[in-house]
């Protein structure tokens, strides 16, 4: 079956479909006249202007919005002008309109079929003797190369059509011409007008935009999926969220180099690497405010390899440094290549868990039991709960700890504040900026000492 | 010959076809009625009776294993033009099913819609049926049971294509058709008449106009010569 039905992708197309049905009620619809032709009188005409004044009083708007309105039905092929069919607008004087059989109607039609248009195009141009101009022209030979196969079966149906009709009357015979080719208009506008039927990408994950007119059976059960698996969704109060939020933005507030400056100064504007230098990975002196951030949160302290370092070495002190080598042994395997994980795994459970190891955790016997259920078949998350448990023991141990020893407190007296780059009092002295080294040449250390690279470029300074 | 009685079979087929098409096409409409619906009805009846012989008529032909390939050629364009055929009867089937649904003809609430085509068609019905007329013999509520049937009768069609797709292997690319673009235009002597004859029948208003100009003028013209002749004479 061609397509779907249209009414339901294009909501607006029954809301349409709506008004022009009361538009039909003999008491309060729109006021019918006849049209006059020579010798043939069809009924059923109505003006524009009395379209508009329907509107306007049904639905009690303004005459603007009623025009547009009316537009739109013309445009989309529920009335059709008898003067000048080929101008798909709404005249509010006298021109004559005339309603569109249901048949043509956009949704009750499935997509306009090529084999119907072609058997149109066949029979117009029987009627005019061989000459169809223009875009039909064209649309006749496309289909005739595309529907080649069944080209016997078009022209016998455009035959036999024609002569079906000549059993009608003439009036009706001359509506009928006059329905067809409005549908045809619409669903195969001429070359430069815009096609009022085009839709866009087809969204069939979005549900909220669709207008269910009908509440039967399938509504219900749709909306009771939807409430089930609203009911499981995780909910934080937003109250919660923003407290947090705003912790964390006046905590991060000082650290952030685009909110309160960096020192020494900023690299892209200066030129000048000695913030990066200064922040590398590891380093031997690190900033105040990166020994400030591993205060925060544990995240912060173990993200930071520096103060992975730091913290380890506490943890030595105190004789709990295998807790962070299994979180370490864990985090490894989980990140690690699928090929290594079950050697990782036995080598894990080796150092770590069998009982009496050499650097036994302490985890509690719930977990213990899952986890060695789990080692029967290892993959690379089998140890989560355990590294959980273990991290947080770290964390609500180990952590606060740290923060209040004399080596953290140490750390943060030797942390060094970078002084601001001066600026030059004369501009035209700047540094000469040099390019940036070709990527093919990588620099030979990362880490260099920040006098080092901070004489680099006087060096260059000094040679020019 | 085989041959003939398919094509005559498909071209009857084709005309119930067609005109079932023209009689949809006002279903919900001004001119909608019971008569219209019972027209319908005797007309799709037909239509499907014809289907089936068809069918037959062919099915048994492309079987045969001894065809020659130009006979076996000709078969598969008739029965590519069967296919496109029932296609669009079953289309217009269920047109006629939501529409005559959607358009129920005794309920006070839902008025048709007024299309200006008024008038009967059962010149069409009886040209499907190859009927000279067509009697009209329905009680009313009609339509309520001709829905349920139609229902039916959609459900046989759809059976009877799948059926055609899945026991007779003709792909449709392979079929040249006969009519070149524009063969419509020299067809048979009627049609082209039934062309010129619409034409003429468009400019019918203007011809009376001008007879009667003729006919005046010739008249006057008559009078100045036999006026010229008498004064001639008399002189």
């Amino acid at each position: 079956m061609a397509g779907g039905r249209r009414g339901v992708q294009m909501p607006h197309l029954s809301k349409m479909e709506r008004v022009v049905v009361s538009m039909q009620d003999p008491d309060q619809g729109v006021e019918m006249r006849n049209q006059r032709l020579r010798i043939t009188v069809i009924p059923h005409t109505v003006a524009g202007s009395d379209v508009v004044d329907w509107l306007v009083q049904k639905y009690c708007i303004s005459e603007e919005e009623a025009l547009h309105l009316g537009t739109l039905l013309v445009q989309h092929g529920y009335l059709y002008s008898l003067r000048s069919p080929r101008s798909l607008v709404l005249r509010p004087d006298d021109t004559p309109y005339r309603f569109q059989t249901p048949y043509f109607w956009t949704s009750t039609l499935w997509p306009a079929a090529e084999l119907d248009y072609a058997i149109y195009l066949t029979k117009k141009n029987i009627r005019k003797q061989g000459a169809l101009v223009g875009h039909e022209k064209e649309h006749y030979d496309q289909l005739h190369r595309k529907i080649n196969h069944t080209w016997d079966l078009v022209v016998m149906q455009a035959r036999e059509q024609l002569r079906a009709a000549k059993q009608r009357r003439k009036g009706d015979r001359l509506v009928i011409a006059c329905q067809e080719q409005t549908y045809w208009l619409v669903n195969r506008p001429p070359p430069g007008v815009p096609s009022v039927l085009e839709q866009g990408p087809e969204r069939s994950s979005c549900t909220a935009g669709r207008v269910q007119m009908t509440k039967n059976m399938e509504f219900y059960k749709q909306e009771m999926e939807r409430c089930r698996k609203a009911l499981t969704r995780a909910r934080v109060k937003s109250s919660i969220c923003l407290e947090a939020y705003l912790k964390f933005s006046s905590q991060h507030g000082p650290h952030d180099p685009i909110m309160s400056g960096c020192l020494p100064s900023n690299p892209w504007v200066t030129d000048d690497d000695t913030y990066w230098t200064m922040n590398a990975p590891s380093v031997a002196v690190p900033t105040k405010l990166r020994v400030e951030r591993w205060g925060f949160s544990f995240q912060e302290l173990l993200e930071d390899p520096l103060g992975r370092a730091h913290f380890m070495d506490f943890l030595r002190t105190e004789f709990s440094a295998e807790n962070l080598s299994f979180w370490e042994a864990c985090e490894e395997l989980r990140h690690g290549r699928q090929a290594q994980v079950h050697a990782m795994v036995d080598s894990v459970y080796q150092q770590f868990l069998a009982p009496g190891a050499a650097r036994w955790v302490n985890i509690d016997s719930r977990t213990m039991e899952r986890t060695l259920e789990g080692l029967q078949q290892p993959h690379r998350y089998v140890l989560d709960d355990a590294q959980l448990h273990i991290y947080m023991l770290m964390k609500k141990d180990s952590y606060p700890r740290f923060l209040k020893s004399s080596a953290y407190k140490d750390l943060l007296a030797e942390a060094v504040i970078p002084p601001e780059a001066k600026r030059r009092v004369f501009p035209f002295m700047r540094k000469p900026r040099h390019s940036s080294p070709s990527p093919a040449l990588l620099p030979a250390s990362t880490s260099g000492e920040p006098v080092a690279a901070a004489s680099g470029p006087k060096c260059g300074d000094g040679g020019t | 010959m085989a041959r003939e009685e398919c094509k005559a079979l498909l071209d009857a087929l084709n005309k119930a076809t067609a005109c079932y098409h023209h009689l949809v096409l006002t279903v919900g409409g001004s001119a909608d009625s019971q008569n219209l619906r019972e027209e319908l009805q005797k007309t799709r009846q037909k239509a499907q009776e014809l289907a089936v012989a068809t069918r037959a008529q062919l099915t048994a032909a492309l079987r045969d294993r001894g065809l020659g390939a130009e006979e076996r050629a000709e078969f598969e364009r008739l029965w590519v033009a069967f296919s496109g055929c029932l296609d669009l009867l079953e289309a217009d089937m269920r047109r006629a099913l939501a529409l005559g649904t959607a358009f129920p003809l005794h309920a006070p609430r839902r008025p048709l819609v007024r299309t200006g085509v008024a008038g009967a068609a059962a010149g069409v019905a009886a040209r499907a049926l190859s009927a000279r007329s067509l009697r009209h013999e329905a009680e009313g509520d009609f339509d309520v049971d001709d829905q349920r049937e139609l229902e039916r009768e959609i459900l046989q069609v759809s059976e009877m294509i799948h059926d055609m797709e899945m026991k007779v292997n003709v792909p449709r690319w392979t079929v040249q058709a006969r009519q070149t673009a524009g063969a419509e235009l020299q067809a048979s002597a009627s049609a082209s008449s039934v062309g010129a004859v619409s034409v003429q029948e468009r400019t019918g208003p203007c011809d009376p106009s001008k007879a009667l100009a003729a006919t005046v003028f010739s008249a006057v013209l008559l009078a100045a010569v036999a006026l010229a002749v008498c004064v001639a004479k008399l002189s």
